[in-house]
């Protein structure tokens, strides 16, 4: 009954909404088949990869597991806690950043991200050089 | 399985990954991306395999990883995407 009531107001926002939310999913689970916008998952996913893959090799995160994983009989025990943990830590995170982005202005939300990004740099600039 | 050693690693992880590098720029790219789904997958696969390979390798693989290199990539790739933010102005208008 909502949505009755929404078409009959506002019928072209909601038909916009809609077909904006069901991209990604199309997307998401068949790349392939589907390309208004070609390889609109893949570049996000793997710049994303790459960047946190490398600023991760040889980091804290890693170390903890594997003297962890060194220290006890079962790594693997291990590194199901680990891998748990950094689901929840990339879940959290993530999530932080979708709801300022929707509580932020555009332009004062790429400019917190742009700096974010930076202060991310430097820190690593300071691991290479200090450690 | 031993579900205290699975919540001890768990909570070691979780406490040394809170509010780390990693954990930033999930926080950057999941707020500036218009598919965090995306940035969720990429940032925990990367995390996990990172993991995956020290478990792994164990405790020789400081030894044989060019870490400043691989950082030095990495920051290479973020100063990248903020000014490419900066310049371009976010994926709203490269979109």
């Amino acid at each position: 009954m909502e949505t009755s009531d929404r078409q009959s107001v506002e019928p072209v926002e909601e038909i916009q909404l809609s077909i904006s939310d069901l991209e990604p999913q199309g997307i998401d689970s068949n790349p392939e088949s589907i390309q208004p916008k070609p390889g609109y998952f893949l570049p996000i996913f793997s710049s994303t990869f790459i960047t946190i893959f490398l600023a991760e090799m040889g980091d804290k995160t890693q170390l903890v597991t594997l003297l962890m994983s060194a220290e006890s009989q079962s790594p693997w025990t291990v590194f199901t806690g680990a891998a748990l943990a950094l689901v929840a830590t990339s879940l959290i995170g993530v999530s932080i950043g979708y709801w300022l982005s929707k509580k932020l202005s555009p332009e004062t939300l790429d400019l917190a991200v742009a700096i974010l990004l930076l202060f991310i740099t430097g820190w690593l600039i300071s691991d290479v050089i200090g450690s | 399985m031993d579900w205290q050693l699975v919540g001890l690693s768990f909570v070691t992880v979780f406490l040394a990954e809170i509010g780390d590098k990693s954990q930033l720029a999930a926080i950057a790219l999941g707020g500036n991306s218009k598919n965090p789904r995306a940035v969720f997958f990429g940032s925990t696969v990367a995390l996990i395999l990172a993991s995956f390979i020290g478990v792994l390798a164990g405790g020789t693989v400081s030894q044989f990883l060019p870490e400043k290199l691989l950082k030095s990539l990495a920051a290479i790739g973020f100063a990248t995407m903020a000014l490419r933010i900066l310049w371009i102005g976010g994926e709203t208008e490269t979109r």
